[in-house]
């Protein structure tokens, strides 16, 4: 066998062969492509970093995989939890570790940008993934041949080389996931893999096509919000998204802005409470006489958008789209962040039973309304 | 990360399991590059010339696949421990059930050998072919079959294919004790019932035993991280497995952190050590650990590794590195003999020892009956320390046989005796001193003789020992002095040459095979990756002794030739170890080794050379 041994583009490309399943099966090609695999792998994995920071309790991961985007040791990661904390710590391949900060973060893309080594403790030359090109090329179609890096479940420490899977790119379309409850906050286009790539830790990982080409960064563990299955997805290097700001200007935000101005990276936040024109609904809570009651409606103004919405005096207020309200001060604070003309959802127990109604939000009103049913 | 444990199949999964289609043809290869109905042509011959090697344990609940012609297969130790019991039925893919026995277990590898029973006496198994596991790489194509969700009921395995995803990964402890070290990872599909069945590269070869997955909120299926136990770690254990044994793994006896400054390399400290071979060969708390088995140290995974390819017992070189008082780094290499991690080797001597101990891990499998009525039955034998003791019975029987062709001394029952001249070190230096030594080892029964009896006289001075005395002091058991017992060895290889495996009372047992060193002459600083010999090994116990004897296990005249032995006075203490050479016919038939070099502890004893055997028969 020649380890040497060049792909050519015809090897490459990927078959549909028709098979006893009703749809269609894809095959992947490469016929001496386990030694080119092994090779990509070589090439691809000092590009890799093992983190470790926070989490190690409840089902949270403290460990999490980013990928070196310069020679100077900054490295580009998803945004999760694992980066809250002092002490994030980062194994690179050649077995080395080094102490991380972390220097953006960019909660809309879900991505932060980590740096090691620093005046005292430099690091240089190290191999890292071109950005600019990789943002640079156009998305892949579906059906393309992909590997995926990561440490995932932290099989991996030190110099051990990272796990690597082969999948196929399901499709490039808009996220819609969440984890628990909560809405994933990134909700641009994203590589479906087809395989498992999104396990514990994978996150922050590389996406790459089968020669070993930077694609992506591999995501969270989600849901589907409607099927309520697992995806597997990775967050496109050529990400771009719109954030509507405090000022309802649109600003637009890419992986390559982060990763340009490094420190210098404000991350754009959309508009917060107080800074928001605030909302009506129409719904009129009970009285508030304790810390901590519970949100039951009292009653519902006529004609508004809770009356349209058919909520009833009685209903009790569980989430709002997804984020649990456990008493009236935080159902007050989570609908603040919210622009006229949105749309809620409200999960409410109504008869011992969780229904889902769907809000649009008016501009607040000028004076008090008047009438009670 | 859990075992992989078939629950009830739903015929649901079926649609999912994309290996059904890997050995669909496309029904037209118009327009397909030639090289990839080349390449798919190749992979189903692979699979074609694999797959009647595939067993479907019916008995537990998972797979295996068979190594040699005679039926010996590879499984788990969770699966054959789900049969509960020896005997068990196995499916293959010729459709038929086979009766099948328990031989040799790897409790804490997850590894068992068990042995098909040929329908008529002779006929032949067809059987994978062993790879070099240590050749993968992340990034290979693999093949992993068996019999997930126990889908097969004619015994044809489900194949899926898929990449190596790391090589040489450690997975921590499931439960207490199985633990998978130097594992493959894989992102070939592996769901419950694929256990025990074999992972294979694009040769066809037999690269590991697939046994687990990282399983955590998607439920017992299959999550793209699945791990196979490595062939070249079975291949270290297998010899003890064939010979009926309960192996174990292996601890050096001390606790290693990790201490490293940042942006360096990783730094592996003794943190602790309890009384052991480690200890007795100078390794210190605050030691470095640079090396084990020839490797050098990079990470406490890496290091695991590398421990949990060798079983208990085996003896591996260590280098470990110190700072002494003058601030200079010293370098010390050494052998380390390993030992143990299972239960019964960890307690408190003295302690009462608990029984089988907690079975690591699994769960019991489907609840099916143990099989009591089956004609394997008969080739089970049960055995303290035993997966199996009627295998091991023939491997003593098939050892004792080879060793014999070198000389049967069974009629030579009287008293014993070898002149010798040589050199001793003992108290004298590393120069030696030219002297002579005469040993006579009396028959108990000969010249109405009341007891057994060594005599020596080693440079002029006199030594007796009554071997089988209760009443010998511990000083005497161990002369002469600083040899570790020479008396005392000299006797239990007598009792080796005349009466084999009648000569020990307490224990006889094959043990596999073993790494043994013997030393060249004259050489100061060994190179133990040359010395390095791979021998047969029997285990003894008699007169309150252990003995381990080393015999060659080359493909060559010299097969079943005793290369040396050690004989330990003291289970906590260094053996005598005493190496053979220069075999020669003796008078009345039969070859005798004309050289032993003696070692106790770091130290050779003495190197002496044989003048002349001389043996009787009894009257």
């Amino acid at each position: 066998m020649n380890r040497t041994t060049r792909l050519s583009p015809m090897m490459r490309c990927l078959i549909v062969l028709v098979t006893l399943s009703p749809c269609p099966l894809v095959i992947l090609s490469p016929s001496r492509a386990e030694e080119s695999f092994a090779q990509i792998c070589d090439k691809v994995n000092p590009k890799l970093v093992k983190l470790f920071g926070a989490g190690g309790f409840r089902g949270l991961q403290s460990y999490g995989t980013g990928i070196i985007v310069s020679p100077d040791g900054y490295i580009l990661t998803i945004n999760s939890h694992i980066l809250n904390t002092q002490d994030l710590r980062v194994h690179l391949a050649d077995g080395t570790h080094y102490h991380a900060k972390v220097v953006a973060m960019e909660p809309e893309l879900d991505v932060a940008l980590v740096k090691v080594g620093d005046n005292k403790l430099k690091v240089e030359d190290l191999p890292y993934f071109d950005v600019v090109e990789a943002a640079k090329r156009p998305p892949v179609e579906p059906g393309t041949g992909v590997l995926a890096f990561s440490n995932q479940f932290q099989i991996a420490t030190r110099d051990e080389p990272m796990s690597v899977q082969r999948g196929v790119i399901a499709s490039y379309s808009k996220l819609y996931g969440r984890i628990g409850i909560f809405e994933a906050t990134y909700k641009g286009d994203v590589y479906v893999i087809d395989a498992i790539t999104n396990n514990p830790g994978a996150a922050g990982g590389a996406l790459t096509t089968r020669k070993g080409e930077l694609l992506g960064l591999i995501g969270k563990e989600l849901r589907n919000e409607l099927t309520n299955t697992w995806i597997n997805y990775a967050i496109p290097i050529s990400a771009r998204i719109t954030v509507m700001q405090a000022d309802d200007k649109e600003a637009t935000v890419s992986i390559l802005d982060i990763v340009e101005k490094k420190e210098k990276y404000k991350p754009l936040l959309p508009s917060k409470k107080n800074e928001g024109p605030g909302v009506y609904t129409g719904i009129i809570l009970v009285a508030d006489p304790v810390e901590r009651t519970p949100p039951y409606i009292e009653d519902v103004v006529p004609g508004s958008p809770a009356d349209k919405a058919r909520l009833r005096p009685d209903d009790l207020i569980v989430y709002v789209d997804g984020v649990l309200v456990g008493d009236i001060h935080t159902f007050h604070e989570v609908l603040s962040r919210y622009h006229p003309n949105q749309t809620v959802k409200l999960e409410i127990q109504r008869d011992r039973k969780l229904q889902t109604v769907t809000l649009t939000l008016e501009k607040p009103k000028p004076k008090k309304p008047a009438a009670k049913k | 990360m859990l075992l992989l444990f078939p629950k009830r199949l739903s015929w649901l999964w079926v649609g999912l399991l994309p290996a059904l289609f890997l050995i669909a043809r496309p029904a037209h290869g118009d327009g397909l590059d030639p090289r990839i109905l080349k390449m798919e042509e190749e992979r189903i011959k692979v699979i074609q010339a694999v797959q009647p090697s595939v067993v479907a344990v019916l008995t537990g609940g998972g797979s295996g696949v068979l190594i040699s012609e005679d039926g010996y297969a590879l499984t788990n130790f969770h699966v054959t421990e789900a049969a509960r019991g020896p005997v068990m039925k196995c499916g293959l893919p010729d459709g038929k059930v086979y009766d099948a026995v328990l031989v040799g277990l790897d409790k804490v590898g997850d590894v068992a050998l068990i042995k098909l029973l040929p329908k008529k006496p002779g006929d032949k198994f067809p059987y994978a072919k062993l790879g070099d596991s240590d050749k993968l790489q992340a990034g290979d194509w693999s093949l992993a079959m068996g019999n997930p969700f126990l889908l097969a009921n004619d015994f044809t395995p489900t194949v899926t294919y898929g990449l190596v995803s790391g090589v040489h990964r450690y997975q921590y402890p499931e439960g207490t004790l199985l633990e998978y070290t130097d594992c493959i990872q894989i992102d070939t599909s592996i769901n419950p019932g694929n256990s025990g069945g074999p992972l294979f590269n694009m040769q066809g070869e037999l690269i590991g035993i697939n046994g687990r997955g990282s399983f955590e909120k998607r439920g017992r299926v299959n999550s793209g991280v699945g791990y196979a136990i490595s062939i070249n770690q079975i291949k270290n254990f297998l010899p003890q497995l064939k010979a009926g044994m309960d192996t174990d793994h292996a601890s050096l006896g001390f606790r290693l952190e990790t201490d490293d400054e940042e942006g360096g390399l990783v730094k592996l400290l003794v943190r602790q050590i309890i009384p052991s071979d480690a200890m007795r060969r100078g390794v210190d708390v605050d030691d470095q650990l640079v090396a084990f088995a020839g490797q050098r140290l990079r990470s406490v995974n890496q290091f695991k590794n590398l421990l949990g390819l060798y079983p208990k017992g085996w003896r591996l070189p260590i280098v470990y590195r110190r700072v002494n008082e003058k601030k200079q780094t010293e370098t010390h290499e050494t052998l380390v003999r390993l030992m143990g991690v299972q239960r019964q080797e960890l307690s408190q001597p003295g302690q009462p020892q608990p029984g089988p101990g907690p079975r690591p891990g699994p769960r019991p499998g489907p609840g099916r009956p143990p099989i009591i009525d089956s004609p394997a039955s008969k080739l089970y034998k049960a055995k303290d320390g035993f997966a199996n003791y009627y295998f091991n019975e023939l491997e003593q029987k098939r050892l004792l046989e080879a060793f014999r062709k070198h000389g049967d001394f069974r009629k030579a029952t009287g008293d014993w005796a070898l002149r010798t001249t040589g050199t001793l070190y003992a108290g004298v230096g590393p120069r030696g001193k030219r002297v002579v030594a005469d040993f006579t080892i009396r028959s108990k029964g000969a010249k109405d003789r009341q007891n057994d009896l060594v005599q020596a006289i080693v440079d002029g001075l006199d030594y007796s020992l009554e071997p089988l005395s209760d009443e010998e002091k511990p000083a005497t058991r161990r002369d002469p002095p600083d040899s570790g017992g020479l008396l005392m060895a000299l006797f239990q290889y007598r009792q080796l040459l005349v009466h084999g495996e009648k000569g020990f009372v307490t224990s006889f047992s094959h043990g596999g095979v073993e790494p043994f060193y013997p030393p060249r002459e004259g050489q100061s600083k060994p190179d133990y990756a040359k010395l390095r010999v791979d021998a047969e090994v029997l285990r003894t116990r008699h007169a309150g002794v252990d003995g381990k004897w080393y015999f060659s296990k080359k493909n060559d005249e010299t097969a079943g030739q005793l290369l040396g032995f050690e004989i330990w006075i003291d289970r906590d203490e260094d053996p005598c170890e005493v190496y053979l050479f220069d075999y020669k016919d003796v008078d009345g038939g039969g070859q005798l080794p004309h050289r032993l070099e003696i070692h106790f502890g770091d130290k050779v004893y003495a190197n002496l050379i044989v003048n002349a055997w001389k043996k009787e028969e009894n009257r």
